[in-house]
């Protein structure tokens, strides 16, 4: 169970004696991700997620707030002592060439983390080397024809495999996939995709899935939970099946709008969100963030910041004055 | 345990494959070859070329000052000695003060460079101040002045102090290279899953940088040869055995071989062994980066 | 605006590229028309050839890669694959305008956007430079853009979607009427890509053009393409009119691909991925259909002889096996 409370990231810019502007990250976000749980970050770039994917993996600090592990709160903690901690949360990250080391083979690869591992829990060698085949074999890999090979002898979904057979090496808890498809062969990312949602299933291990696309988060599990993020905020939050099927916020609902409908098998939703495009880029901070592009804004979200909570009769969590259920997404022609 | 066996065999496998595509890669063009073939005889020159030759080398006082011929293939110095002989001898102290110049550079300029790049922050900024403020140092003037009060007799010595002149640019450069690395996902996946900073940095980084190093490596040689040829050649450093850089200022300034066409060969001497070795560092550099790169090694 | 949208065919089109290995085909023997003021998609994955195919009608593949067969005819132009040097160097950008891979990074970082306008105006030879400015502040209002701001401006001071604006707009300001846009929304948001998928179709429909997409994202040339190709190992495997590719897919990629989507509803166990992975320019079997390997309906024929592509009423697929279902 990894849980945060209230977690404010704050990105200074230095180097600007004048004009230097605080970049607020993350303005106070709660969240819980149980033991074989998942969970998904959605939102566009900038908005956030990825920066509390890393904290989350422990490869970010955070200023304010608090993230504990199994109960454990990681800010009194030093970095020598966070780190076993951490161990449990492995982070797979967006771009499989970059995550393995063009100079060694999968087997140098695995090898390193195995020994640390094989070190920590008193094994043996000949340990480390059936571990190698074994986590290779879970991640759908053939260990005989992988492990004397570099990473560029490998596709994309291969390495990406490899990179999240990696991840297993030290026993984690949790994965973090940040955007891990998205620069994945589309005829693959599904596989890739059900990889996640089979290793949640046979090993326990909860995944956090950071994503710009919508469609693909349905996909680590149903029992999943969606954090909709924008400019540092967490604007709606609830089972991923009910955000989807139906959204009250206006930015998850023009987030969900933009998704690009297959004429010929689909419907386009009747209500289409369409955000008014803000070309301006000293973004306001007063009241609700999403005012300024939002198209049913009304005088209070100018003044006042709406606060996530459950209110009007909606299941899930939102920060909107305003909640209102509206038909945007796709439907497949059959259903129709 | 046959697991076991076949780990070992294999990475056995994997340093014949090593060689076998380092092979591949020298094949590919004809001059990397030609440079391969000429730095071994450079190499060998240094190290069992003086052996050849007694010790003084023989004058012929008949034959003082002479072109080339074909008993003299480089003619003879102002003493009497053949030139090819001279070259040879005296390649061991350039070749070898060289090697440590270059030596030293690449170790202080990596380990700097990398220390300041990984640990950042205060270190980094501290270890750069320094960096800068040794590059700001003009390094000939500075041998000029050490040169009055240390007469830089042995080889070592003299690689030691141009090393220690010389590590400056390598060190930003490899802070820059290590501060890019950091960044990419296999080392923030290294950091994550726990691994020493050791293993980061020793297995990771340094093979990743390992074609540039490299380069460095050769590069600081040609480096060491100018750098010491230049001071024997300005004639500030008293000589006790002969090297390139005396045989060029006794060529220039005792025998006046800018005029005097019988000494062009004395001149000519040292001269070609300085082209000579360059061009063979210049042909093998080229190599480096498809030497360490595994794709480019195997295609 | 007067000009009439020009068409493109394109006729058993083959690009080599020299390896090791000998000459392999990046494309092979491809035909495929672009009606006169339609939005064809090309659709296909890492080394399908699409990008290639997409130089191809610049006549801009570069070595180790030649056009070794085939033609490229555009209306007013004539055959890309016989211009050369400065003719052809006219035609690009006055003609066929290019909106590149991450055009989001194409621009120069240090001069402004204005600048580079200029100097593309000048290496055209475009007497009225004011005209152009003018131009092209049009073309960014059009695209909601502040023109005189974004001219001014740097590539830094730009976010994704702008850049990507500015790309099309350097591609349109010549007046060209037949566009490429190579991946025009790949790194941008969902709601950035839908803005500019919105922008392409409305240009498209009001400038008169003849447009080309390549993507990966099927959803793209869903947003707004009239038709469809789908490329494969070199190969188009099928082409027709997007919604009846979309609706009922004929060739077994066509299909997998279409189900590979992950989509926000219906049963999540629905959507599978394709087994096996796409070949790349070595891989590519040199006999038979490109495909066989990942394929469910392979037969014995598929491994010696290539499949024509047949033209079932307004499409086109290039399978045996369906080939054979139709005759039957």
């Amino acid at each position: 169970m990894i849980t945060g409370t209230g977690v404010v990231k704050t990105f200074k810019q230095r180097g600007k004696v004048l004009g230097a502007r605080d970049v607020q990250a993350l303005r106070g976000v709660d969240f819980a991700i149980p033991k074989g749980g998942a969970a998904s970050f959605i939102g566009e770039s900038g908005c956030g997620k990825t920066t509390l994917g890393r904290i989350i993996a422990g490869l970010e600090t955070y200023d304010e707030g608090e993230v504990a592990i199994d109960g454990v709160a990681m800010s009194g903690l030093k970095p020598k002592e966070r780190q076993p901690h951490f161990r449990k949360i492995q982070m797979i990250h967006q771009d499989p060439y970059s995550a393995l080391n063009p100079t060694r083979t999968i087997h140098q690869t695995l090898h390193a983390p195995l020994s640390l591992r094989a070190r920590q829990t008193g094994r043996s060698r000949s340990w480390i080397e059936e571990r190698a085949a074994e986590v290779l074999s879970l991640v759908g890999l053939d260990p005989g024809s992988v492990l004397a090979r570099y990473p560029h002898q490998l596709s994309g979904g291969m390495r990406q495999r490899v990179v999240i057979a990696r991840a297993l090496t030290v026993d984690p808890e949790m994965l973090v996939a940040d955007e891990a498809v998205s620069m994945i062969d589309v005829s693959l990312r599904l596989g890739i995709l059900a990889l996640l949602k089979d290793l949640r299933e046979r090993l326990g291990v909860s995944v956090l899935f950071i994503t710009h696309d919508v469609a693909t988060a349905r996909y680590i599990g149903d029992d999943g939970e969606l954090y909709v993020i924008y400019r540092g905020q967490v604007v709606e939050r609830g089972s991923v099946d009910t955000v989807i099927a139906d959204p009250v916020h206006p930015y998850t609902q023009s987030l969900l709008s933009a998704i690009p409908v297959l004429h010929g098998l689909e419907q386009p939703g009747e209500q289409p969100v369409v955000p008014l495009e803000s070309l301006d880029e000293s973004r306001s901070d007063e009241g609700c963030l999403f005012a300024r592009r939002c198209p049913f804004r009304a005088d209070r979200c100018e003044s006042e910041r709406p606060l996530l909570q459950i209110t009007g009769g909606v299941p899930q969590e939102h920060a909107c004055f305003h909640p209102e259920r509206r038909s945007v997404i796709a439907r497949p022609l059959s259903e129709v | 345990m046959s697991v076991l066996l076949e780990s070992s065999s294999t990475s056995a496998a994997m340093r014949r494959n090593f060689w076998a595509g380092v092979w591949r890669v020298m094949r590919r063009k004809p001059s990397r070859l030609v440079g391969a073939v000429l730095m071994a005889g450079f190499v060998f020159m240094g190290a069992f070329g003086p052996l050849f030759y007694p010790n003084p080398l023989p004058r012929d006082v008949d034959q003082l000052t002479r072109p080339p011929s074909w008993e003299h293939w480089l003619g003879t110095d102002d003493q009497g000695r053949d030139v090819v002989a001279l070259v040879v001898t005296g390649s061991r102290y350039v070749l070898l003060a060289a090697l440590v110049t270059a030596v030293i550079t690449v170790v202080l300029g990596t380990g700097i460079g990398l220390f300041s790049g990984f640990k950042r922050g205060r270190w980094d900024t501290v270890l750069m101040r320094i960096t800068d403020m040794k590059l700001t140092i003009p390094g000939l003037p500075l041998l000029l002045v050490l040169s009055t009060v240390w007469k830089f007799s042995s080889a070592v010595q003299m690689g030691l102090v141009l090393g220690l002149l010389s590590w400056g640019g390598v060190a930003r450069a490899v802070r820059a290279q290590t501060l890019s690395l950091r960044e990419r996902g296999f080392i923030e996946a290294a950091r994550g899953l726990g691994l020493s900073t050791s293993h980061i940095v020793g297995r990771e980084l340094l093979p990743s940088m390992a074609p540039y190093i490299a380069m460095n490596m050769l590069i600081a040689i040609t480096g060491g040869v100018y750098s010491q040829v230049g001071l024997f050649f300005l004639g500030v450093l008293p000589y006790e055995s002969n090297n390139w850089g005396q045989m060029l200022n006794t060529a220039v300034f005792r025998s006046g071989a800018l005029t005097v066409p019988s000494a062009l060969g004395f001149l000519l001497g040292p001269l070609l062994a300085i082209l000579l070795l360059t061009l063979a560092i210049v042909l093998v550099v080229d190599a480096m980066d498809e030497i360490f790169n595994p794709r480019l090694r195997e295609e | 605006m007067s000009k009439q949208a020009p068409g493109v065919r394109i006729d058993g089109l083959t690009v080599v590229y020299k390896t090791t290995a000998g000459e392999l085909p990046a494309v092979r023997d491809v035909s495929l028309t672009l009606e006169p003021g339609s939005i064809t998609g090309i659709v296909g994955e890492s080394g399908s050839g699409k990008s290639t195919l997409a130089l191809s009608l610049l006549n801009a593949v570069q070595p180790p890669g030649r056009i070794s067969a085939g033609s490229v005819e555009i209306d007013g132009l004539g055959d890309v694959v016989g211009l050369r040097g400065e003719q052809l160097r006219k035609a690009r950008g006055k003609h066929i305008g290019y909106v590149f891979q991450a055009a989001q990074n194409s621009l120069n970082p240090l001069k402004t956007v204005g600048k580079q306008l200029l100097d593309l105006g000048r290496s055209h030879g475009v007497e009225d430079l004011r005209g152009l400015v003018r131009e092209a502040r049009e073309l960014l209002g059009r695209m909601g853009l502040d023109g005189a701001r974004v001219l001014d401006s740097h590539q830094h001071e730009l976010s994704g979607g702008m850049r990507q604006r500015v790309g099309i707009m350097l591609a349109l300001v010549l007046n060209a009427h037949v566009v490429v846009l190579d991946e025009p929304t790949t790194a941008l948001d969902m709601i950035t890509q839908a803005n500019i998928l919105k922008i392409v179709r409305e240009v498209h429909a009001e400038r008169g053009l003849t447009t080309l997409v390549i993507t990966h994202d099927i959803g793209v040339v869903a947003e707004v393409a009239d038709r469809l190709a789908v490329m494969y190992g070199g190969r188009l495997v099928e082409q027709g009119p997007t919604r009846e590719v979309l609706g009922s897919p004929r060739h077994p990629y066509t299909k997998g691909l279409i189900r590979a989507i992950p989509r926000l509803v219906g049963d999540i166990d629905e959507a599978q991925a394709l087994p096996g992975r796409p070949p790349t320019l070595a891989t590519v079997p040199k006999q038979g259909c490109v495909f066989r390997e990942r394929c469910a309906l392979r037969m014995d024929v598929c491994d010696d002889v290539d499949p024509e592509a047949v033209l079932q009423g307004t499409r086109t697929v290039a399978c045996h096996a369906v080939t054979v279902k139709e005759h039957a």
